[in-house]
C-alpha cells in the first residue's frame, strides 16, 4: 500500500464530488438552514445573558456552530449504514481482491469526499457568520481551526469505520449508526459547546473521542488559541485508526472463515 | 501450473444452537489448470462454484485442503496473489461510475503500485487490444454495459494478471456485445498467454471461450475434460432435420422419437446407442418424398443437463 494509492484514492474521491455540483449544492443549502437557526438561537440565548455564554460572545458562538457543523455535515452521516451494507452485500469481499487495505482505501476515499464539502460549507458558513454577527473573535486561530476541521474529518470517518465493522457480525449495524450520531451531536459538541453541557456530561465528554470531531475546530474558531487541541486530536486518530484496524482485521478474518 | 487445487473443503456453519446446521459448499475439490488455459468452471446454482472461486482468489478460508494460485496459497498471502492475477465479477464494477474509466485506471493503478508512465503504457495497449481507447474518457454511467464490460476488463487487466478469474462476464449483454466480449477473452489468452478460469451459465462463453470444461455440482468435481470431447462423449443422441416433398410414415424403431411430422418436415431425436443413425437415415431414403436431411447434435446446454446428473467422480 504506497502514499500514491491513498492520494489518489482521496483525490478520485474529490473529483467524484466534484463532478456532481448539485450534490455539493444541496449540502450547502442543509447546512446554512442549519448553521442559520443554531446560530440565531445561541445569539439570542448569549444576548439574553448578557452577551457572554459560557466564555462565549454571540459572535463567538456563530463562529463556533458555523465550524462545527462544518466538521459534521462534510461527513457523510449514514457511512455506518452504508458500510454495513458494503459487508452484508459482498462489496467489502470484492474490495478484498485488491492489494490494498481495505480500510486504508475507504477512510481515503470519504476524506476525498469530506474535502470539498467542507471547504465549501466553511467557506459559505464564514461569508454567513461575517454577515450575520461579524467578524472572527481572533482571525489567527482560524489557522489553527482550518487544520483541526481535516483532523476532525479524519477522526470522525475512523470512528464511523470502527463503529461499522460490528457488521461482520452483526447482520445490521443500523443501530449503532443512530447511537454514533447523538453521541456526536452532545458530546461532540456539535449543536452545543461542551462548556455548556450539564457538569457530569462535559467530565464525560472529555475522556471520549466525539470532541476530536466536532469541538476542537469549533473552539479554535471560536476564538480559542489552543493549538493542545490540535494534538488531543492527533492522539484520538491514532486511538481510533488503531481500533478501526483491529476490527477491520478481526472482522475480515471472519469474514473469510464464515464466508464472504 | 497456473492452479492448483487438492481436497480442498469447505464446510459453512449456519443457524444458532440447537437450529446449527453444516452446509459443504465444497467437498474435497482436487483440480490442477495449466498456464495458458482457457478452463469453464460451470455447474448449477448451490454447486460450490463461488465459494472455490472465493478460496481461491483469497476472500474465504478453506476448513480442509490445499490450493495454490501460481505457487502462492491464496488465503495465507492474499494480497500478494491480488497483485498477479484479475478478478471480474458481471454484476460488480471495478470502475468508479462518476469517473471517466481513466479516472478509475488512475486510482487502481496506484493500489497495484504501477507508476504513471506504465500505467500510460498498458492503458493504451489495452484500449487497443479490447478497442476501447475513445470509451476512456467518456463518464462510465454514460456507457453502454456492453462498453462499460470492454471498460471494466481493460481495469481488471491493468496490472497485467497471469490468471484472470472471470464469475458471469457476460451477463447482461447483449447478443453482439456477449460475441465481442468472447473473442476479447479468447484474443487475450491466445495473445499474451493469460489463463482464463471462467464461470458462466450462458453456454456459449463456455462453447466460444474455453478448451477444458470443469463440471462442479454438490461442492465435487462430476465431469473434467475437453469442451469438444464433452459434445462427443456424453452424445447418445441425434437431432435429425427431414425436408420432405410430401407425405412419408414416421419412422418406427425403437429410440426414435418423433418430436414434429407434418408433409413438409420431420424431426426426430435419435438415441444412438439403441438403434444406430445409418439404420435410421436407410429407412428414411426408402421412399422419393425426402428432399433435404439433416443430422445435428443436441445443444450444448442438453449435454451440460445431463452432466449435472451424473454421480461424482
Amino acid at each position: 500500500m504506497t502514499r500514491r494509492a491513498l492520494i489518489e484514492a482521496i483525490r478520485g474521491s474529490a473529483q467524484r464530488v466534484l463532478a456532481e455540483p448539485g450534490g455539493l449544492l444541496v449540502s450547502l443549502g442543509f447546512y446554512t438552514i442549519i448553521v442559520g437557526t443554531l446560530a440565531g438561537l445561541w445569539r439570542v440565548a448569549a444576548h439574553a445573558n448578557g452577551g457572554d455564554l459560557g466564555g462565549y460572545s454571540a459572535v463567538a458562538l456563530t463562529w463556533y456552530i458555523v465550524t462545527s457543523e462544518a466538521a459534521i455535515v462534510s461527513v457523510n452521516a449514514r457511512l455506518i449504514e452504508d458500510i454495513g451494507r458494503d459487508i452484508a452485500h459482498g462489496t467489502v469481499a470484492v474490495e478484498l481482491l485488491r492489494p490494498a487495505s481495505v480500510l486504508a482505501v475507504r477512510v481515503a476515499s470519504e476524506v476525498g469526499r469530506g474535502l470539498p464539502r467542507v471547504a465549501l460549507l466553511w467557506t459559505g458558513g464564514a461569508v454567513l457568520a461575517t454577515v450575520v454577527a461579524g467578524a472572527p473573535p481572533r482571525p489567527a486561530t482560524l489557522l489553527l481551526a482550518a487544520p483541526s476541521l481535516v483532523l476532525a474529518i479524519i477522526a470522525n470517518l475512523l470512528g464511523q469505520h470502527a463503529v461499522a465493522a460490528a457488521a461482520f457480525w452483526l447482520r445490521d449495524a443500523g443501530s449503532a449508526w443512530f447511537l454514533y450520531l447523538k453521541a456526536v451531536f452532545i458530546t461532540g459538541g456539535m449543536i452545543i459547546p461542551l462548556e455548556l453541557l450539564p457538569h457530569g456530561l462535559e467530565r464525560a465528554s472529555r475522556v471520549l473521542p466525539f470532541r476530536a470531531m466536532a469541538y476542537a475546530p469549533a473552539r479554535l474558531a471560536a476564538g480559542h488559541a489552543e493549538p493542545g487541541l490540535l494534538v488531543e486530536q492527533v492522539v484520538w486518530i491514532a486511538v481510533l485508526a488503531l481500533a478501526a484496524g483491529a476490527a477491520f482485521r478481526a472482522g475480515e478474518r471472519r469474514l473469510q472463515v464464515v464466508g464472504g | 501450473m497456473a492452479i492448483e487445487v487438492r481436497g480442498l473443503t469447505k464446510v459453512f456453519e449456519t443457524g444458532r444452537r440447537r437450529a446449527r446446521r453444516r452446509v459443504e459448499a465444497v467437498r474435497d475439490l482436487t483440480l490442477s489448470v495449466a498456464d495458458g488455459e482457457r478452463v469453464a468452471y460451470i455447474g448449477p446454482n448451490g454447486a460450490g462454484k463461488s465459494t472455490s472461486i472465493k478460496i481461491l482468489t483469497g476472500i474465504l478460508h478453506p476448513t480442509r485442503g490445499d490450493a495454490s494460485v501460481l505457487g502462492i496459497t491464496p488465503w495465507v498471502d492474499r494480497r500478494r496473489l491480488a497483485q498477479r492475477i484479475g478478478t471480474l465479477f458481471g454484476q460488480r464494477s471495478l470502475l468508479w461510475l462518476e469517473l471517466t474509466p481513466r479516472q478509475s485506471y488512475r486510482m487502481l493503478a496506484a493500489i497495484y503500485g504501477l507508476d504513471q508512465e506504465a500505467e500510460a503504457r498498458r492503458v493504451a495497449e489495452l484500449g487497443e487490444l479490447l478497442e476501447a481507447t475513445d470509451l476512456f474518457d467518456q463518464p462510465v454511467r454514460s456507457l453502454s454495459l456492453g462498453q462499460r464490460m470492454r471498460c471494466e476488463l481493460t481495469a481488471c487487466l491493468l496490472h497485467d494478471p497471469e490468471v484472470l478469474f472471470l464469475d458471469e462476464p457476460t451477463i447482461g449483454l447483449d447478443l453482439v456485445a456477449k460475441q465481442r466480449f468472447r473473442e476479447l477473452l479468447v484474443r487475450l489468452n491466445e495473445q499474451q498467454g493469460t489463463t482464463i478460469f471462467l464461470t458462466s451459465h450462458d453456454v456459449a462463453d463456455i462453447e466460444h471461450v474455453a478448451e477444458r470444461a470443469v463440471v462442479i455440482n454438490h461442492g465435487e468435481v462430476i465431469y473434467d475434460d475437453d469442451v469438444a470431447v464433452m459434445r462427443r462423449a456424453l452424445l447418445t443422441t441425434k437431432v435429425v432435420e427431414v425436408g420432405l416433398a410430401g407425405p412419408l410414415p414416421a419412422p418406427t424403431q425403437p429410440g426414435v422419437t418423433v418430436l414434429e411430422h407434418t408433409d413438409q418436415t420431420m424431426r426426430l431425436v435419435v438415441d444412438t446407442a439403441v438403434t444406430p443413425i445409418r439404420t435410421v437415415l436407410d429407412g428414411l431414403f426408402v421412399g422419393p418424398s425426402v428432399v433435404d436431411i439433416s443430422v445435428v447434435d443436441p445443444p450444448l446446454e442438453q449435454v451440460i443437463a445431463e452432466i449435472y446428473e451424473l454421480p461424482a467422480r
